[in-house]
């Protein structure tokens, strides 16, 4: 008994560090605009926007924070095998990382953006000083709880993955479930405020996006800004429940049927899903209704 | 003329050819006769479970509905992701799920990476239409059917003009579902296969138990699962190209090819992961 209740306590502990960690990628992503809706950031010039976003989208988030947390998970393995504290090890090894993250936002902001110098987007050196740090911290935070997180499950609830594996996959989780469910609350809400809410942005509006703010022209850390209100929060609670139920269904139910009631509750839990997925669906057509057009064009 | 009008979606659907199917099939033996040769029936039982495993990725990929880009604004319904990455990040949360349940038996593991990849998506995209709903006040509408096929739910009177679809219709969360679940469950039985191979080679080799070795065994092992995983599930987005909303997408069509292609690199991958430690022994 005491041991399940040992476990439940480390599973809320993964859980919280997971959802910390899924809020701040996103974040990261949001400022840095490495996500998806980064493909209007290098539009924009195109069509004749010029802007002042960092650009850094050289890779998809999913293996970004596959490399960087699998760096700092390794990092702090060779820490730890050197008998250093885990604590401190696991600090040192995310700031490491957090260093690579910092040159690859570097070179990738500048490589990305003197792409565009033929459409007249000028390289802006303010904007790689003031946005690669913040980057930087908030991929800090995001590295630090997730390696933290994989010593947990190998230290206290026995996986037999080496920590920079286990690094390795969930960091590729952290940034497939934190682009999937922030990215579209950066491109649509944020990167196209200026469209009509409650409708997609239409084909024909590609490129303009919002360029000024409400004192002079707006950067990325604006967008930080914003999306820290409710997209960088629905991507840490999206990644700290996925981490939450897959350790929690384990820690607790593997006893019960020789072991497959870690899996009945797994099936159990994604039924669940459903039910809640298709219930905000229903309310969603219910309350929104069908589209109408706006009287004017909105693009 | 499809549904919502204009010309038909063939979804680019290509057989394939004879000459590839022909070469595939070479590959396929030549590997298993190295399998045999490398480490005998053992070797041929885990490349066959290897093979399955990567079919398994390839097939399931075609389920999960990504929208890329073109979904981040909102303008083509799926997950604002890429196609690789989001199955990826399911299949490897399911070899999570399957490696720790590994020491109860195959059934069970297998049933635990399948359950740990279905939960990632049954998650991910609920919250991507929370975000959708809550976030952006956008209904999910489809662009490829005027109808759900599962709910019955009418598409066309709710897509946004200028845009092929938004969010994720249920059809689409059943099938990323259904994509996570087969990702896991390939990417745990490509583990579990070469877990089984490097246990027994191992000991033998290095001249130890089992259980010194074990550390060994599970990294070497985890490292093939997760890179075959991830070349399983690029050449499925190679043949998807870009976006897929699910199994009712034309697209979905086009799965036989990937599969193919899932057998023959597996195949070739395999050989390599099973025949390291012979050539490591070599030299």
């Amino acid at each position: 008994m005491e041991e399940i209740v040992f476990g439940i306590g480390i599973t809320a502990l993964a859980g919280a560090l997971a959802t910390v960690a899924g809020a701040a990628e996103d974040t990261e992503s949001d400022i840095g605009s490495q996500g998806d809706p980064n493909s209007q950031v290098q539009l924009a010039p195109q069509m004749g926007y010029i802007h002042r976003i960092f650009n850094k989208a050289v890779a998809g988030e999913p293996p970004a924070y596959g490399l960087w947390v699998a760096l700092g998970a390794g990092l702090a393995w060779a820490f730890m095998a050197m008998q250093i504290n885990p604590i401190l090890a696991i600090v040192l090894g995310s700031a490491l990382a957090v260093f690579v993250q910092g040159v690859y936002a570097t070179t990738a902001y500048l490589g990305r953006t003197a792409s565009l110098a033929k459409f007249g987007q000028p390289v802006y050196i303010d904007i790689l000083k003031s946005m690669t740090t913040v980057t930087m911290a908030h991929a800090f935070v995001a590295i630090f709880t997730t390696v933290a997180m994989c010593h947990l499950m190998i230290s206290a609830l026995g996986h037999p993955f080496p920590l920079p594996l286990l690094g390795l996959v969930w960091g590729i989780a952290l940034g497939a479930a934190g682009s999937a469910t922030g990215n579209p609350f950066y491109g649509k809400e944020r990167q196209y405020q200026e469209q009509k809410f409650g409708a997609g942005v239409p084909i024909s509006a590609s490129g303009n996006i919002v360029r000024y703010a409400e004192a002079g022209q707006r950067n990325s850390l604006d967008n930080g800004f914003f999306s820290a209100k409710l997209g960088g929060p629905a991507s840490g609670i999206c990644f700290g429940l996925i981490v939450f139920f897959e350790l929690w269904r384990t820690v607790v139910f593997e006893p019960l049927a020789a072991g497959w009631g870690a899996v009945i509750i797994g099936i159990v839990i994604i039924l669940i899903f459903a039910i809640i997925d298709r219930y905000i669906e229903v309310w969603a057509r219910k309350t929104f209704g069908p589209y109408t057009a706006p009287e004017e064009a909105s693009s | 003329m499809s549904a919502l009008g204009g010309p038909k979606q063939t979804g680019g659907v290509q057989s394939p050819t004879g000459m590839g199917i022909a070469i595939g099939i070479v590959l396929i033996i030549v590997a298993l006769v190295l399998a045999f040769f490398f480490a005998q029936m053992a070797g041929l039982i885990a490349l066959v479970g290897i093979i399955i495993g990567g079919v398994l990725i390839g097939f399931g990929v075609h389920f999960v509905p990504v929208g890329g880009a073109p979904a981040a604004m909102g303008q083509a319904p799926g997950i604002a992701t890429g196609v690789a990455m989001l199955a990826a990040g399911a299949g490897l949360a399911g070899l999570f799920g399957g490696a720790w349940a590994a020491p109860l038996g195959l059934p069970l593991a297998l049933a635990g990476g399948a359950v740990g990849g279905g939960l990632l998506m049954a998650i991910t995209c609920t919250m991507v239409n929370i975000i959708y709903v809550f976030g952006m006040g956008i209904p999910a509408a489809s662009g490829k059917v005027a109808k759900d096929p599962i709910t019955g739910d009418t598409f066309p009177e709710y897509k946004s003009q200028g845009t092929e679809g938004h969010g994720l219709p249920f059809i689409s969360w059943v099938g990323g579902v259904i994509g996570g679940a087969l990702g896991g469950l390939g990417g745990t039985l490509i583990y579990l296969e070469l877990l089984d191979i490097y246990q027994a080679q191992l000991p033998t080799i290095l001249d130890t138990t089992v259980e010194q070795i074990a550390p060994v065994a599970i990294s070497l092992a985890g490292v093939f699962a997760v890179g075959m995983f991830l070349m399983n599930a690029v050449l499925a987005a190679y043949n998807i190209t870009g976006t897929i909303e699910g199994p009712h997408d034309p697209k979905f069509k086009r799965f036989p090819r990937a599969v193919i292609a899932a057998a023959v690199a597996s195949a070739v991958a395999g050989i390599f992961s099973i025949g390291l430690l012979e050539l490591v022994g070599v030299f």
